[in-house]
């Protein structure tokens, strides 16, 4: 049992530094940052960002009607450019969750039904179902593969996050985030 | 989404400072790095959690008790570390609970993990 536990400690860590190692960085690379149009429209929305940046600096408070139409028509093509953007990633973001998902449901068919760790307290009564997952009896200190991993993720993977710098800033995940998960300029 | 570099890692002190390493240590040091201060109780939290997870598996402590015993010994000792020991302005950091609140849950999963595996490794088998 021992083993076992031990084991999926090791799992763990693993698919942790998995996430957020290099081989999802060079997948996300192979997948999207390589792509022509990935890097054509990452130029563009910089030179534009540039661009209308300058524009607005140089102009200052005394916009005619003109230019202020024409800074808004940038902004909206700025804007349709970050879409397409955020598109690109989130592709990718799908494959890594399916290569995941297909692992732990690859690890859950293996230690179906078996004890691999003993709690040392009962689990409240909503967590029963998860600590007790595909065990038979009513020893609830007897303790299912799932439960362990999620306890051993929890804690692994945001430290390492955090170790090598990858974790959002406090006050940007205060302010939400975005749900396309961590900036760009780390994927370098 | 911006994010300052170096901040969010430890041992990246200011040059004008000693080390955040020292300044951890130190009774009453200066934190001018809001950043910096949360990193340390954050990395705390997380030591505090696996010594306290080893040890209520090597004795082993069991039930409930262990588990409100642990929350008790985590949010205490780093209360005391920030308000006698650093005697911070809790304020500045959004009041103690904020600095109670920093990174527990995964202390929570680190101490879970650590007392789980010792206890069944040396009582189980």
């Amino acid at each position: 049992m021992w083993a076992d536990t031990v084991l999926i400690l090791f799992i763990s860590i693993c698919t942790a530094l998995l996430g957020e190692g290099k081989e999802v960085k060079w997948l996300t690379w192979l997948m999207v940052y390589r792509t022509e149009k990935y890097q054509k429209l990452k130029a563009e929305v910089e030179k534009q960002s540039k661009k209308l940046e300058k524009r607005k600096e140089a102009h200052g408070d005394s916009l005619d009607k003109q230019q202020k139409k024409k800074i808004e028509r940038e902004e909206e093509r700025l804007k349709n450019n970050n879409r397409d953007l955020s598109l690109v990633k989130m592709k990718s973001m799908f494959a890594i969750g399916f290569a995941f998902t297909a692992l732990l449901s690859m690890f859950n068919s293996i230690f179906d039904g078996r004890i691999v760790a003993r709690l040392p307290f009962v689990p409240i009564s909503w967590i029963q179902g998860l600590s007790h997952r595909n065990l038979l009896g009513d020893d609830y200190t007897e303790c299912s593969f799932i439960f362990l991993y999620i306890l051993c993720t929890m804690s692994i993977r945001q430290n390492i996050q955090k170790l090598l710098g990858f974790a959002p800033s406090r006050t940007a995940s205060k302010q939400g985030g975005s749900i396309f998960g961590p900036p760009p300029q780390q994927f370098k | 989404m911006s994010r300052v570099k170096g901040t969010d890692r430890l041992g990246n002190g200011n040059k004008s400072e000693p080390s955040i390493w020292i300044r951890a240590i130190t009774a009453n040091s200066e934190w001018t790095d809001k950043e910096e201060f949360l990193d340390v109780i954050y990395w705390a939290r997380q030591v505090i959690g696996i010594i306290v997870g080893i040890a209520w598996g090597l004795i082993p402590l069991k039930g409930f008790l262990g588990l409100l015993l642990f929350v008790l010994v985590n949010a205490g000792s780093l209360y005391l570390y920030f308000s006698s020991f650093q005697q911070v302005d809790e304020e500045e950091f959004g009041g103690a609970w904020e600095l109670t609140k920093e990174g527990f849950m995964t202390s929570f999963a680190g101490f879970l993990v650590t007392w789980i595996i010792i206890y069944s490794g040396l009582h189980y088998d």
